[in-house]
């Protein structure tokens, strides 16, 4: 039976932008271009440039000057398997390398065969990579000796603004009372936890009671109703960020299952016209064939009825529910 | 006794969909360095710094007030971060007051920014996730229920959106300046989340507020006159619990209560002069005005029918233009709370509230479930009676 509701697994990713400002700017030009750039503060060269003094916060009077390509390691530690986020896809160090010229070390990769070939007090230089697109990447380190000559053709214009793409994935077990509301949408049951403290049903639980501060468990649990009352809803115009699906306006409802006390929110209407959709419209779950249903972005926070279980919601074709009814629930 | 507060520095930018020229570190300390020198002082008179901007997912730069240290002169002082959604530029504020009034700090600068352009809004505040409801979607149901219960014509939504983009346009921060705003035009953009549209919604934008708060010593050494922090107040509650009133939400009320109350206001509506409440979508104006008791139930929208939250009003409302005209997330709520004292310092310029001596700035957040508010005054110890 477990073997149906599988862990909540989401991947949160969008493409984030940096504008670079002043000074990073022309650092990331510079480097895609070819060159690395240091700032002089107060007679000292800091590489990675600063925008403001890193003693006394004042405005910083950014004189860029070169430095590297080659320069010596501070320290380091070997990354023996890298991740695929990694800027290296084999085995590498990460070190702190004071370059030619800079009187502060630069935190970078270096690419040598073993951790043998890496230490204290070696010389290393830059390589740039085949394409560069004006990041830090554009660049990775060799021990001096294994260094080619590299002719770099700069690129076109100011590196203002750069993307990337940051992604994190999340994979966590169900809470076990997320994972019986699972089970039991897979058998066609709506289960809830009433609270013995406050009488309240919520749907689904949340496995405590919010009112009364006590926990919820297992003998809390009783089925709902699948038939229940609009209590508010929007149509949504989908905004098209990085990732949605959605093209065109679909309702979004929150219905309050008859015998519960806490609507369910987030149930997606496809099938009824907004100028037809009313709060204190009768609702009833029309459900996919037990065997078409699954479970598959439920998570331990968002609680809905999703469409992998429930087909849709039709009218009852009962009246309507007068809205001051509705007041304690509006949502 | 509490150590009197007040605010001797206020530092705006100018609010846009995108700063490109700055990096975001350069965005907060413009800022800064604005309210530093609105109050005739540098880093070295600063004893601890207080930022507050909204979730890190929005720009995806994690703990940010570690790296911004050298942008705000936190170095070798005490910085310190908080968040509270939507509400935070107002909490911030207000966790910066506090630090003052405890005499644990003599002189605290505080900033709220959001570089929103870094990111997109709607799809943080969708958990990532395709479909989602975003804030829009989360608020819309409620502001029908509102649009209901009081029997709110259309239009008040829509004289709402009007009111406050003529106002930006007399504020030369303001982000959204459309010299042809008319209720035609609110009424005939898009529907984005039924019942709001697009003229009805605040925009996007990058930005930063920031203030510097001082002691009475502090503030007789100051370049401009103060605005006295007469009284502040934080209230939370559930998202969603079994009779909870999203309309008029209860932990609004007791905010404002407990703020009237420390501050001896009976009578909110002839006492303040001016009042910067958050107000994101339209709808939310007559909402904060019946839930902050400022108007009887169900009476808000007719303060805004009859214009009376109109500069030249008995109630102004977001003479600066609001949220619905520069939407800077994290900055948003401090900014509210700086346009206050602005109102009472009488330096608001064109928009400026005449004679005010009393205003009040107001943010909320989460599922409107986070209020702050701050109450300030021309006179360290005004007179109510």
């Amino acid at each position: 039976m477990t073997t149906q509701i599988p862990d909540s697994y989401h991947v949160l990713e969008f493409p984030y932008t940096r504008t670079t400002g002043p000074v990073v700017g022309p650092f990331l030009t510079a480097l895609r271009d070819g060159k690395i750039l240091g700032s002089r503060i107060d007679g000292k060269v800091y590489c990675p440039p600063l925008e403001y003094h890193p003693t006394t916060a004042a405005a910083v009077e950014s004189e860029l000057v070169e430095v590297g390509p080659s320069g010596t390691i501070l320290s380091w530690t070997w990354v023996a398997h890298p991740t695929p986020k990694h800027p290296l896809s084999e085995s590498f160090a990460f070190a702190l390398i004071q370059l030619d010229g800079a009187d502060t070390p630069l935190a970078h990769a270096v690419k040598a065969a073993s951790s043998e070939a890496i230490s204290t007090g070696a010389r290393v230089t830059a390589q740039w990579r085949e394409e560069c697109v004006g990041a830090i990447t554009d660049v990775y380190f060799v021990p001096e000796v294994d260094a080619e000559q590299q002719k770099i053709e700069p690129g076109e214009g100011d590196v203002i603004i750069t993307e990337h793409l940051i992604s994190l994935t999340i994979s966590e077990p169900l809470h076990p009372h997320r994972r019986r509301f699972a089970e039991g949408l897979l058998e066609g049951k709506i289960i809830g936890q009433r609270s013995p403290a406050s009488g309240k049903l919520y749907v689904p639980g949340r496995g405590y009671d919010p009112m009364e501060r006590i926990r919820l468990d297992q003998s809390a649990e009783e089925e709902v109703a699948d038939v229940g009352t609009v209590v508010g809803f929007t149509e949504i115009n989908p905004v098209q960020y990085h990732g949605q699906k959605e093209r065109k306006p679909y309702i979004r409802c929150s219905i309050l299952l008859d015998g519960s006390d806490q609507p369910i929110q987030g149930i997606d209407i496809r099938h009824i016209g907004v100028d037809d959709f009313r709060v204190g419209m009768r609702l009833k779950a029309v459900w996919k064939a037990p065997e078409d249903r699954y479970i598959e972005d439920l998570d331990n926070r968002y609680g809905t009825i999703p469409d992998t279980v429930v087909e849709r919601w039709d009218p009852t074709g009962e009246p309507d529910v007068e809205p001051d009814m509705l007041k304690e629930h509006t949502i | 006794m509490a150590v009197p507060c007040a605010v001797v520095g206020l530092g705006q930018t100018k609010y846009s969909r995108r700063r490109d020229d700055v990096s975001l570190d350069g965005l907060v300390r413009e800022a800064a360095l604005r309210a530093l020198e609105d109050a005739g002082a540098d880093f070295s008179h600063l004893d601890a710094i207080v930022i507050g901007k909204a979730p890190d997912a929005l720009e995806g730069v994690m703990m940010p007030e570690l790296s911004l240290c050298d942008a705000l002169g936190a170095i070798g002082k005490p910085i310190y971060r908080v968040h509270t959604a939507g509400s935070v530029g107002a909490s911030t504020a207000v966790s910066a007051a506090t630090l003052v009034e405890s005499g644990l700090f003599n002189t605290v600068l505080t900033v709220g920014y959001e570089k929103q352009a870094e990111g997109n809004a709607t799809w943080t505040l969708s958990g990532g996730r395709s479909g989602g409801q975003g804030a829009g979607g989360t608020f819309a149901p409620w502001m029908r229920s509102y649009i209901q219960q009081s029997g709110a014509p259309d239009y008040i939504g829509w004289m709402v959106a009007v009111k406050d983009r003529l106002n930006a346009l007399k504020n030369p921060y303001a982000h959204l300046q459309i010299d042809d705003i008319s209720i035609e035009k609110v009424k005939d953009s898009a529907m984005l989340w039924e019942p709001i549209r697009f003229l009805e919604s605040c925009p996007s934008s990058d930005g930063a507020a920031a203030m510097v708060l001082t002691n009475e010593e502090g503030a007789r050494k100051s370049a401009r006159p103060a605005a006295w922090v007469i009284s502040h107040a934080k209230r939370t509650e559930f998202s969603q619990f079994p009779g909870r009133d999203p309309v008029r939400p209860q932990a609004g009320v007791e905010c404002s209560k407990a703020l009237y109350k420390k501050a001896g206001i009976t009578n909110p509506r002839k006492q303040i002069d001016a009042a910067e409440l958050y107000v994101p979508f339209s709808w939310y104006e007559p909402m904060w005005l019946e839930g902050h008791d400022i108007a009887e139930i169900g009476e808000g929208w007719k303060m805004t029918d009859e214009g009376a939250t109109e500069i030249g009003g008995d109630f102004p409302v977001n003479p600066s233009g609001g949220v619905l005209s520069s939407n800077p997330i994290g900055a948003s709520g401090m900014i509210r709370c700086l346009e206050a004292a602005n109102q009472v310092r009488g330096t608001a310029g064109e928009y400026q509230v005449e004679g005010a001596k009393t205003a009040v700035g107001h943010a909320y957040g989460g599922a409107a479930q986070y209020f702050a508010m701050w109450l300030v005054a021309s006179e360290m110890n005004p007179d109510f009676s």
